[in-house]
């Protein structure tokens, strides 16, 4: 495979990566269906803006959030249903039963774990040690403002965590499991190991004293925008989202078998941090996964990063005290 | 299957059943029909006379077998006609029936937590005043938001303290997990040995492969 320049790089040399938007399919069928799946993202994200800036207090509340979350959901399943990307990435009952015990490992263990160690729990730890008085600003921002601002701010530490799992060997231990799903859909972002959803939840977003309706107004902007980058709809995603925010076509070029793809594409809701930062590549893929597509049990994707953790380190020890000869065993790569 | 067999129990893992087939096509032949479900990565099998037998060794999403990991498929000749009669067994079935168990384990754990800490703060709130409930100041809306409409944040002193009864968990998530396995258990159930039996019927019938079987 000769691959395609992108800046300094080769993408596509080692698995089938389509660079380019004039190259990705297109919406087939009738016009409604297609008037549908060009505008269903934009009207959705208006329509979630506009509930959370006019709900009354007593709706505004986490509650309703987590309602909304799930009839979200089984809407969105419908529409893999309905209008699917890929038939090679159809949700089977068992893809859609594993994915739904990390969905539930999310809610239930690591949420508990996350309330003592988690970024909260941190926050708290050391909003005592500054003057944090000096952020209330923030507060007589607009509400939109604000939103914008919690969900950019928690992305860019998304996006440099990200970027730090793929760039250095034991947080890429955490995150490797992540990349064996070999297909995308809706509840794939909770698949994997415990230890790297908890990193990549970590968000300095509670240091600054927003209005809890502006929290409330990202997690609107979460859901309706990073939601779809592990979903398996056909969109004809207009230009301008596309160029702003992150797509379901710039995360399966990042979840692709190509080792140079899988280096781009970091952000969870905003790809224009990898724009800034020189990381986008524009396209999409099919062909997903690790070890040419090896499928990970949920035991293994529990075990992995200790495991070769603990392999990696008997390793680097035999190496050193035994000498060469010992260092034979093959490493990982270092991302993807 | 040889081995260690629960009568009644095993019904929530193992699928039995038939398919009629044509009495003049050979074993060797039917088998060769089913290669579709069984010339996959991971996938083991051999067949010796009427029988056959695989094993499934963490097949591929889309592996049309996925959920039955190993079993036998063998021909019951009865009359002048013919059934395929096949005993798989799914870990995944198995596991979905268990996982409600582990969830509710996590909703216990939940409340347990909560007990155990509730203790420890009415015995820490004891000795200790409450000192440092200064009252929060009443945020307002900018006035680009009060002009839209935007409702305008609530006194912070006026909320009532619910959540500190209620402590730091909440074991709902745990038993909507649980019920949701037990629901996609149920659906499992009926709807994996119903496209089994579709794609063998499907699979026997014809002589080219069936890709999308």
């Amino acid at each position: 495979m000769a691959g395609v320049q992108v800046g300094k790089r080769i993408i596509g040399a080692e698995a089938p990566v389509i660079v380019g938007w004039e190259n990705i399919g297109k919406v087939q069928g009738r016009p409604i269906k297609q008037f549908v799946f060009t505008w269903f993202q934009p009207a959705m994200l208006l329509a979630a803006i506009a509930f959370w800036y006019y709900a009354p207090n007593w709706l505004a509340v986490a509650s309703t959030a987590i309602a909304i979350r799930l009839g979200w959901t089984v809407l969105l399943l419908v529409l893999e249903w309905i209008n699917p990307r890929y038939e090679s990435w159809q949700l089977t009952w068992k893809e859609f039963a594993t994915d739904a015990f990390y969905v539930g490992m999310g809610m239930t263990f690591i949420g508990m774990v996350d309330s003592y160690i988690g970024d909260g729990a941190i926050i708290k730890a050391v909003q005592g040690a500054f003057d944090w008085d000096k952020f209330s600003w923030f507060t007589g921002l607009p509400l939109l403002v604000q939103a914008v601002l919690i969900s950019m701010i928690f992305d860019f530490g998304q996006y440099w965590m990200h970027r730090a799992m793929h760039n250095w060997y034991p947080l890429w231990l955490t995150h490797a499991p992540h990349h064996y799903i070999t297909q995308l859909n809706i509840n794939k972002g909770a698949v994997g190991n415990p230890v790297e959803l908890f990193l990549i939840g970590l968000g300095i977003g509670g240091l600054f004293d927003f209005l809890p309706r502006a929290f409330l107004l990202a997690g609107a902007i979460g859901m309706t925008v990073a939601v779809y980058q592990h979903i398996n709809v056909r969109f004809n995603t207009p230009r301008w989202w596309r160029f702003i925010f992150n797509t379901v076509e710039h995360h399966s070029v990042h979840h692709s078998q190509d080792y140079e793809a899988t280096r781009s594409n970091y952000g969870g809701t905003w790809i224009i941090w990898d724009r800034i930062f020189g990381t986008c590549v524009d396209g999409e893929a099919e062909v997903l996964g690790m070890e040419g597509g090896r499928r990970m049990d949920i035991g293994e994707t529990m075990v992995f990063p200790f495991r070769e953790g603990w392999r990696s380190a008997k390793a680097t020890l035999a190496r050193r005290v035994g000498g060469r000869s010992a260092g034979a065993a093959p490493q990982l790569e270092p991302a993807e | 299957m040889p081995g260690f067999t629960l009568p009644f129990v095993d019904h929530l893992w193992r699928v039995r059943g038939a398919v009629p087939i044509d009495p003049s096509l050979a074993p060797a032949e039917a088998f060769a029909r089913l290669a579709p479900l069984l010339e996959t990565p991971g996938t083991t099998f051999s067949a010796e006379g009427e029988a056959l037998t695989y094993a499934k060794h963490n097949p591929a999403a889309q592996d049309k077998l996925a959920t039955f990991t190993r079993g036998r498929l063998w021909i019951e000749r009865v009359g002048a006609g013919a059934v395929l009669r096949f005993d798989l067994f799914s870990h995944a079935l198995l596991l979905c029936c268990l996982a409600p168990l582990l969830f509710l384990g996590f909703a216990q754990m939940a409340v347990a937590i909560n007990a155990w800490e509730a203790a420890g703060t009415d015995a820490a709130q004891k000795t200790e005043k409450k000192a440092d409930e200064k009252p929060k100041p009443v945020k307002k809306l900018n006035p680009v938001d009060e002009f839209l409409g935007a409702p305008a944040p609530e006194d912070p002193s006026k909320k009532k303290d619910k959540k500190k009864d209620e402590g730091r968990h909440s074991p709902d998530e745990g038993y909507f997990m649980a019920g949701l396995f037990a629901l996609i258990y149920g659906v499992g159930r009926w709807l994996e040995p119903f496209l089994l039996r579709r794609r063998l019927r499907a699979l026997l019938a014809g002589a080219a492969p069936v890709a999308s079987a």
